[in-house]
């Protein structure tokens, strides 16, 4: 350390790709076994290796960059070019499924009558939960803005304040596409558009989900004065994240709820 | 009663400024920082944006006599020596402590000690 005369963070051993990957393979073989078996006793093995892989490999991080100082100018320039390219690639993730729903909804074919939304399904009305859904989510990046402008300004309260109202609109989302599902009139196995509905807009809440569990760690972060008003990119992660999740379902709105409609 | 509402707003719009510095409790960035990031904040205000030397050195004359001068806090490093303006290629070699080194272009390297960030 003494004669560490370069900002390149040169990282330890660490079990976590490891423990990472037999969790991701656990959760795969798992769903097989629930899909085809009707038991998720695998899978949810596989959750719970994955949850404790996550929660102690983002601990580490936490520890180097908060508690260590390891992050330098040079090592935050790789993190957000990593974080850029990571969202890249979930924006192409998306774009297969939009892909997709336009293929089959574009040229309906002869098997779902020719017409979109196809023969015998009754889709959800815009203008209710998924418009209120909108606002939300609108509502949300809104008060992150407001969250990280009160941190560049050094306000710490209202920080705080920015930062619980986003966790709780995107909880209030997640309850809200919930009760959607729960009353919806068709399920997966409902022809092709029950496929490209539920596939696209599962996936949109599981990255809800995730981007709200992003936000609240940067909440409890925050109140344990790990940011500074200069110093803060698990913030800016978090918030790139969030943004990407309210394009996308923008991007779902109009497409899939409203023109698909 | 005009007056009253106006006389409100003044109020309201003079405690505003009083309440954004009340809740300021947001750590100073180098106070908050610590290890090498810390130390590297502390090189910028002192003046050195190029801690680690990462940019990349200007040659001087770089005769045996007064070769160009390369900082390293190790016994030796790799150097780079871009030996003519438009060469498309960087001649790698180990420069170690001690004795000048010559490139095989002609120009002498030495490397000088130079603490830690």
């Amino acid at each position: 350390m003494s004669k560490h005369n370069h900002p390149f963070h040169l990282v330890d051993y660490s079990p976590w790709p490891l423990t990472g990957s037999i969790g991701a393979l656990t959760l795969v073989s798992g769903m097989v076994m629930w899909f085809h078996k009707n038991n998720i006793s695998m899978f949810m093995l596989g959750v719970t290796i994955l949850l404790l892989t996550m929660f102690q490999w983002w601990r580490d991080i936490v520890r180097e960059g908060t508690f260590q100082g390891k992050h330098t100018f040079k090592v935050v320039n790789g993190l957000k070019l990593g974080m850029i390219l990571f969202i890249i690639s979930e924006v192409l993730f998306f774009v297969s499924f939009f892909w997709a729903f336009f293929h089959s909804s574009l040229s309906p074919s002869i098997e779902i009558g020719m017409l979109w939304p196809p023969m015998g399904i009754s889709t959800f009305n815009p203008m209710q939960i998924p418009l209120l859904n909108t606002m939300i989510l609108l509502c949300s990046g809104i008060t992150i803005t407001w969250s990280h402008h009160a941190m560049m300004e050094k306000n710490f309260s209202q920080t705080t304040q920015g930062l619980i109202f986003t966790v709780t609109l995107g909880i209030y989302f997640t309850i809200l596409q919930g009760y959607e599902y729960y009353e919806a009139m068709f399920s997966i196995s409902d022809s092709v558009y029950g496929s490209c509905f539920f596939m696209a807009t599962g996936f949109h809440g599981i990255h809800v989900i995730i981007g709200t569990t992003f936000i609240l760690m940067c909440l409890i972060r925050h109140m344990k004065y790990h940011f500074s008003n200069k110093h803060h990119f698990g913030f800016e992660a978090a918030a790139w994240y969030w943004h990407f999740v309210d394009v996308v379902w923008l991007f779902l709105y109009i497409t899939i709820y409203w023109w698909g409609s | 009663m005009a007056c009253l509402a106006r006389n409100a707003l003044l109020v309201a719009r003079k405690s505003l400024p009083r309440c954004a510095t009340q809740f300021s409790s947001m750590p100073d960035p180098i106070e908050h920082a610590t290890g090498l990031e810390k130390r590297e904040l502390l090189a910028k205000v002192a003046g050195n944006d190029n801690p680690f030397d990462l940019l990349v050195l200007k040659r001087g004359p770089g005769t045996k006599e007064n070769p160009n001068q390369v900082p390293s806090a190790f016994d030796s490093r790799i150097l780079g020596c871009v030996c003519e303006e438009d060469a498309t290629a960087v001649n790698w070699m180990w420069l170690h402590q001690g004795a000048p080194k010559r490139c095989g272009c002609g120009h002498w390297f030495q490397l000088t000690y130079k603490a830690p960030v």
